[in-house]
């Protein structure tokens, strides 16, 4: 088969790192190939270097047997390389066909005269375009008033548009429900049997293993590999990934779960529009259980834990904590009774993301001796000695330790600082939301252990997941979550996963 | 009614071009509280303009009328320049520049317009005496009642605003530069992906609001004092800010907002005058834009959308 693009012996250097340490690797013309590695490794670095966002500092790239100078991703674009990047470039005030048409806008004449952006003509376009693609979207539609996964179907008909050849899909299905990511999946299938040739950013193994052909395993920024899907092993692709062999069971220890902590009655939780996202909802969750609660993304399991966590206020019901009512408690009060919270959106609420990682590991406690004195003064030393041990103790990596700005830290790394942070305030209480999301192996691996660590040590933990796995391998206690509703509530050991499956998508309705 | 129309019209459109000078700068992602420095300036170098220009030119003083409207665009579009190249090239924090730009501009046009009246015509002044603009009636129109007065004895400048304001709304939403504009605004990696240049866009835009100021500006100076004197700063580029905001940064909204501006100023006047109060509530009547400003901003304030990247500053390697 023909090799559609080179890399000769790429290497990229950033300050501190070598991001690429030359990597050679050729993508054969219509096929699917996925780029495996963790957090890290250098995957969207190389696949920038492709797309001409940044250039390599040794090596060279060739492009249907050329060798070629990418300087911007304009070249790229006229090479017929395209690039979904995982945060989306849309302008989201405008319509879907203005953004796929941008910078190569149709024009007419109105009035045989005044050059206008011919719209009428582009919409037309693009919703032929996207019904040959079968990428159903609305041309007229906003950007703002549309979902991700349309969003992403945008980005797609965008290289569409320019004739991409070769289409590089950033970690594609880190933004996705399961729902979307299996249409997602018959998509990128259906792209390659149309001709195109694509290469796909991820760390999830069974992606991979369901669509793509080739696999070039990444680590530390070496290629370790590349392989044939379909005669190779989830495990053996992980262990190489991750440089050592993975064990994807837990052992977890049989034990009686203790006293009541958490005890959730009756909440209602209204969103924004008054839509009752969270309908009388009851629950408890005690000392040594893992509760998690199951549901297909929008069900109300987020809201539930921002609620008790005290960022959306509660429209009916009770929580109670450690037997203090904390229903309309402030956050602060809320922390100080016991509760810790490591939240879905970790940029957005985790981390304040351009402060150092010391201040972002004592965010809950800088108030408080030893981080401040009793004139309300910084002890910035308490605090770096905070940020040490918990560096050591959670194994952060980073640039720059405790200075080191949490922006530029990697993903993995971010979620290691909320976690070691809230386990730091040794609550009673633990709500992680979708902890794991995002990460590469090796990270989820250390934390399910860590969650398990903390059962075994009697805190209640409550876990609220989308990976159905994670739910089944962790939780002593299932909730499902149904339309803001609770489907069934039942110990683990009596639902399979196929149940919960099903009670996930509101087959089943639990008369009580 | 008339008067209140005629006067209003005459307020309102210098403020509209103004307030669309803002538009084209804040909607490509570039704050710009400098408009009342710019519309200064503008003034400044056109009344400045005018002055040299009438001791030699022996035509007609109209011309040299229409001109200074150009030469106020380039002087506003001068200062703008300066608030381009803080914000976009060297990236600095673009409330600070622009509101060091509006105290610039301020003390700079009143030091040069008394050094140069003082070193080249001879008289100690803050001044540039200018000649009344012409003012003409539509016939027909001006017949129609009450909408009638529109046409009716208005500042030909009017009609060049609302020339140039056609046009700079047919840019912004017809063309693909202006839909560049507004990407920008939104979101300027999008464009960049899509090999267009952000700082190139962003500038352009700056200048335009410069430009689009300083026209506004010389208006202001012939309609109001037929002078350029530091007395032109009065907070009307504020007051074009409020109404972009109340226009949600969107041209035709924004045209109402300063339709309304001008009509509660000229309102306010035929009622004092109408009531037979003392003169000195007249400085009472001055107040009411602004009072009119902080009343729409309880309605307002919640439901306009400003652009997303807006004070932003555009870093490639920032994803």
């Amino acid at each position: 088969m023909e090799n559609l693009v080179e890399f000769r012996h790429i290497t990229k250097r950033f300050p501190g790192i070598v991001a690429n340490d030359d990597i050679s690797l050729a993508v054969r013309k219509g096929e699917i190939l996925a780029i495996l590695g963790e957090n890290g490794a250098g995957k969207s670095t190389l696949m920038s270097m492709l797309f001409g966002m940044y250039a390599p500092d040794e090596g060279e790239l060739y492009v249907r047997g050329r060798q070629e100078n990418i300087t911007s991703p304009l070249v790229a674009n006229s090479l017929n390389i395209g690039m979904v990047h995982q945060h989306f470039m849309l302008v989201e005030n405008q319509t879907i066909t203005e953004n796929i048409i941008m910078g190569i806008e149709p024009k007419r004449r109105k009035f045989g005269l005044f050059p206008v952006v011919d719209l009428e003509a582009s919409h037309e376009k693009v919703h032929q375009l996207s019904l040959n693609y079968q990428l159903e979207v609305n041309p007229r539609d906003k950007i703002e008033d549309v979902p991700v996964s349309t969003r992403q179907r945008v980005e797609i008909l965008k290289m569409l548009y320019r004739n991409a050849e070769i289409l590089i899909f950033d970690e594609p299905t880190a933004v996705l429900t399961p729902q979307e990511i299996e249409s997602l999946l018959q998509t990128i299938k259906a792209l390659r049997d149309g001709g195109k040739t694509i290469i796909l950013i991820t760390h999830k193994l069974d992606e991979i293993k369901r669509i793509a052909d080739r696999c070039a395993i990444l680590c530390k920024g070496k290629l370790v590999d590349v392989l044939d899907v379909a005669t190779t092993s989830i495990q053996h692709m992980s262990a190489l990934m991750v440089g050592r062999d993975v064990s994807f069971t837990l052992e977890k220890e049989e034990h009686e779960r203790g006293a009541e902590v958490l005890r959730v009655e009756n909440v209602s939780v209204l969103s924004l529009d008054h839509i009752t996202t969270v309908d009388s909802v009851s629950f408890s969750v005690h000392e040594g259980e893992i509760l998690a609660i199951a549901g297909v993304s929008g069900n109300g399991q987020v809201e539930i834990a921002d609620a008790i966590a005290g960022l959306i206020p509660v429209k009916s019901g009770n929580i109670i904590l450690s037997g203090n009512d904390i229903t309309n408690a402030s956050v602060r009060k809320r922390i100080e009774a016991g509760l810790s919270y490591i939240p879905e959106d970790r940029h957005a609420v985790g981390l304040i993301l351009d402060f150092p990682l010391k201040e972002n590991l004592c965010l809950k406690q800088y108030y408080r001796p030893p981080y401040s004195n009793e004139r309300g003064i910084l002890q910035h030393e308490a605090m770096a000695e905070l940020g040490r041990s918990l560096i050591e103790e959670f194994d952060i990596r980073t640039s720059k330790g405790n200075d080191t700005l949490v922006r530029s830290m990697s993903g993995g790394n971010q979620q290691k600082a909320i976690i070691a942070r809230e386990i730091n305030l040794d609550s009673k209480l633990i709500i992680f939301v979708q902890p794991t999301r995002g990460l590469d192996v090796g990270a989820i691996e250390s934390i399910h252990m860590r969650i398990n660590k903390l059962r075994s040590e009697g805190k209640a933990i409550l876990l609220i997941s989308l990976e159905l796995d994670e739910i089944m391998q962790l939780s002593d206690t299932i909730l499902v979550m149904y339309n803001g509703k609770v489907q069934t509530i039942k110990r683990a050991n009596e639902l399979t996963k196929l149940q919960v499956g099903e009670y996930m998508m509101g087959v089943h309705v639990e008369k009580n | 009614m008339n008067t209140i129309i005629i006067e209003g019209l005459s307020f309102s459109l210098p403020l509209f071009i103004i307030a669309i000078g803002g538009i084209y700068s804040e909607g490509s992602g570039i704050t710009n509280l400098a408009l009342e420095g710019l519309l200064g300036f503008g003034a400044f170098f056109g009344g400045l303009s005018y002055a040299v220009l009438s001791r030699s030119f022996t035509g007609d003083p109209t011309t040299l009328i229409y001109a200074s409207l150009g030469f106020a665009m380039i002087g506003g579009a001068l200062l703008a320049l300066l608030h381009a190249l803080m914000c976009i090239k060297f990236k600095a924090n673009q409330v600070i520049s622009g509101v060091v730009i509006n105290m610039l501009s301020v003390a700079l046009t009143a030091f040069l317009a008394n050094q140069i009246n003082a070193s080249f015509f001879g008289q100690p002044s803050n001044k540039f005496l200018l000649e009344v603009f012409p003012k003409t009636t539509i016939p027909l129109l001006s017949n129609i009642p009450i909408l009638g007065a529109v046409f009716t004895d208005f500042y030909t400048f009017e009609l060049i605003i609302v020339i140039v304001a056609l046009f700079m709304a047919y840019l912004l939403y017809k063309t693909p530069t202006g839909m560049h504009i507004r990407a920008c605004g939104d979101n300027p990696h999008a464009l960049a992906a899509a090999g267009g240049n952000v700082q190139k866009v962003r500038f352009w835009s700056v200048i335009a609001s410069g430009a689009l100021s300083g026209l506004g500006g010389m208006c202001f100076a012939y309609s109001i004092s037929t002078t350029f004197s530091p007395n032109i700063y009065m907070g009307f580029g504020y007051l074009a800010i409020a109404a972009y905001i109340f226009g949600s940064w969107k041209i035709g909204p924004t045209f109402l907002a300063c339709i309304l501006f001008g009509f509660a100023r000229s309102g306010g006047y035929v009622l004092v005058q109408k009531l037979k109060l003392p003169s000195s509530y007249g400085d009472l009547v001055l107040t009411l834009p602004y009072i009119v400003t902080l009343v729409l901003l309880l309605f307002f304030s919640s439901a306009n959308k400003p652009p997303r990247a807006l004070g932003e500053v555009y870093d490639q390697a920032k994803r």
